[in-house]
């Protein structure tokens, strides 16, 4: 009931977004057809619109080729993207994929592991050198310098705190599933819940 | 090959000059008259309920000059890339294999090290300071050059290890006050030298030989597995549980130029010399240390066998090769490698191997 209300929805927006495009300056690039659909949650250059849709522009191409495999098994759940996911098939996978991973994101200047030595905010210790008494890694050890992302590691830098936070009570209930050897819900499980708000906006806020 | 081998005689050259202040006979000519003593990473049977050194937060390093020295060790010790072309020849940092900034017990923490030095190494055959240990480090894991001793880098990075360590010891023997501030020339020595001021409360509970050997330290032995390791096998364990954070060619996750996740073999990885490249050195490491965060543990067997697979591919030459694998496999490689030998009918590991210290931008990608 609630999906066929989102769906409409969307599909409502979708013609909006596309007169909304029709006028603007020249997109930077082509919305291929089976993205289309996709830009009412996440916007035509797949910057997020928050709450609705998370940000999807810096994620690498296999990262998103990954996630929308995930829904399709049944190991991401979110009623919206159950059906979303499932209108995207095919070689349409890879063009959803490509088109999103080349859209821009904000030039931010990076703090790579060590850049800072004594860190007193408890999130970005998190981020930058993890907790070992907890066998917690610096998160930015696979995300990346900023937390910035690459190849199946998303990018959280400037994503929005409400979706990240979800993501992460996700991975700790087990109904986030999909990494190799669980390697982000055995991460997840051990924070606390106001380490992952803090996280959330802690990355958030990298712009 | 030329240039190869006269950078290895440099290097070797080098460490003599600058071990004056170190006590033995220093070792009249190079790397031919050395007999493959090459030590292997202290490997200590791990004990179960033992307690480790706690060092200090790194909110707690003094300001100030000496402060100063501490956080730039930290500092290149994470992020060693900040290094690269100048000490650094491949994509690594310290901080790959030393979890935890060095801090982490049982994966070769610093302040373990430092309280271990000065010591006799079989790999150079000589009595070798703290730094000219860490000078090892840059030679053959970075792939790179040494740099010289009391240089800053070297310095910092001994700065760094003595604070750790005695930070934790003073906290564990309440001892109150700030970590003493040491001068350069007593911090790149390293701890294990009747000379050394430690503080009494401490010295009075642990002698040198204890402090040398301090729970946590080096890598803890893996057992031994039941079937000989097989990189046959061992690639089904990359393929399972390694290659989605270092890549299906063992290249690593490189971001942003950096490498987030190491490189494990090729160009960009640690050479032939470094202790890694013995398959059970990196048993130890990896039954101890991975798959980072610890999500599943993995069996002996598998960590005998990835290290196997990991360590069955070309990487930088060993820096003491003078031109003949052979001889340089039989002079310095009688140990659980695969230097010198044909794996899975490849070429034989060593005659093409890829170039030590290269500079960033000569490197393909």
């Amino acid at each position: 009931m609630k999906t066929s209300f989102y769906v409409l929805t969307v599909l409502a927006g979708l013609t909006i977004v596309n007169i909304v495009q029709a006028n603007a300056a020249e997109p930077q690039q082509a919305i291929p057809p089976a993205a289309q659909l996709c830009t009412s949650c996440h916007g035509a250059q797949g910057q997020g619109i928050d709450i609705i849709g998370p940000r999807l522009a810096g994620l690498s191409a296999e990262y998103i080729t990954n996630q929308l495999k995930l829904f399709h098994a049944g190991k991401r759940q979110n009623p919206t993207m159950l059906a979303m996911a499932a209108t995207v098939q095919g070689d349409n996978i890879g063009l959803v994929a490509q088109y999103f991973s080349q859209q821009p994101v904000a030039d931010i200047s990076l703090q790579f592991r060590g850049d800072k030595v004594a860190i007193s905010d408890p999130s970005e210790r998190l981020a930058f050198q993890g907790d070992w008494s907890r066998t917690i890694p610096a998160c930015t050890s696979c995300h990346g310098p900023s937390a910035i992302g690459g190849g199946n590691f998303p990018r959280l830098a400037g994503q929005q705190a409400s979706y990240i936070k979800t993501q992460l009570l996700a991975w700790q209930d087990g109904t986030r599933t999909g990494d190799v050897d669980n390697m982000m819900g055995n991460i997840a499980r051990k924070l606390t819940a106001a380490e992952i708000d803090g996280l959330s906006q802690y990355f958030a806020n990298i712009k | 090959m030329k240039l190869l081998s006269l950078l290895s005689i440099g290097v070797l050259f080098s460490l003599p000059l600058q071990a004056n202040e170190m006590l033995t006979e220093v070792p009249a000519t190079a790397s031919a008259a050395l007999p493959d003593r090459q030590a292997a990473l202290p490997a200590v049977p791990k004990k179960v309920g033992e307690n480790y050194l706690q060092p200090a937060s790194l909110t707690d390093i003094p300001a100030g000059v000496f402060g100063d020295k501490v956080r730039l060790g930290y500092q290149l010790f994470v992020n060693t890339q900040t290094l690269r072309d100048k000490y650094v020849g491949n994509q690594l940092s310290c901080a790959n294999c030393h979890m935890n900034a060095g801090q982490q017990a049982n994966s070769s923490p610093l302040w373990g090290a430092y309280f271990a030095y000065p010591a006799y190494r079989k790999k150079n055959d000589k009595v070798n300071s703290f730094q000219e240990r860490v000078q090892g480090c840059f030679t053959y894991s970075m792939n790179g050059k040494a740099p010289e001793s009391g240089s800053p880098e070297l310095v910092a990075i001994s700065a760094y290890s003595y604070w750790l360590g005695m930070s934790g010891l003073m906290a564990q023997y309440n001892v109150s006050g700030p970590v003493p501030e040491l001068s350069d020339a007593e911090l790149v020595k390293g701890a294990m030298r009747d000379d050394f001021p430690m503080p009494e409360a401490i010295a009075k509970n642990l002698d040198t030989k204890a402090l040398s050997q301090l729970p946590g330290r080096g890598f803890p032995k893996a057992p031994e597995p039941e079937l000989a390791y097989a990189p046959e096998r061992g690639m089904i364990v990359y393929q399972a549980h390694c290659q989605t954070c270092h890549g299906e060619d063992g290249q690593g996750q490189i971001i942003a130029g950096v490498a987030a996740l190491p490189p494990l073999w090729g160009p960009q990885s640690f050479n032939w010399g470094a202790g890694m490249h013995r398959v059970n050195t990196a048993a130890d490491f990896i039954y101890e240390n991975m798959p980072l965060g610890k999500s599943v543990p993995l069996t002996v067997q598998q960590a005998w066998d990835v290290a196997a697979y990991v360590n069955s591919f070309d990487r930088p030459q060993d820096p003491r090769f003078d031109g003949d694998v052979s001889k340089t496999q039989a002079t310095y490689h009688q140990h659980q490698g695969y230097y010198g030998q044909s794996v899975a009918g490849k070429p034989i590991l060593g005659t093409d191997s890829y170039p030590v210290f290269p500079l960033k931008n000569t490197v393909k990608p």
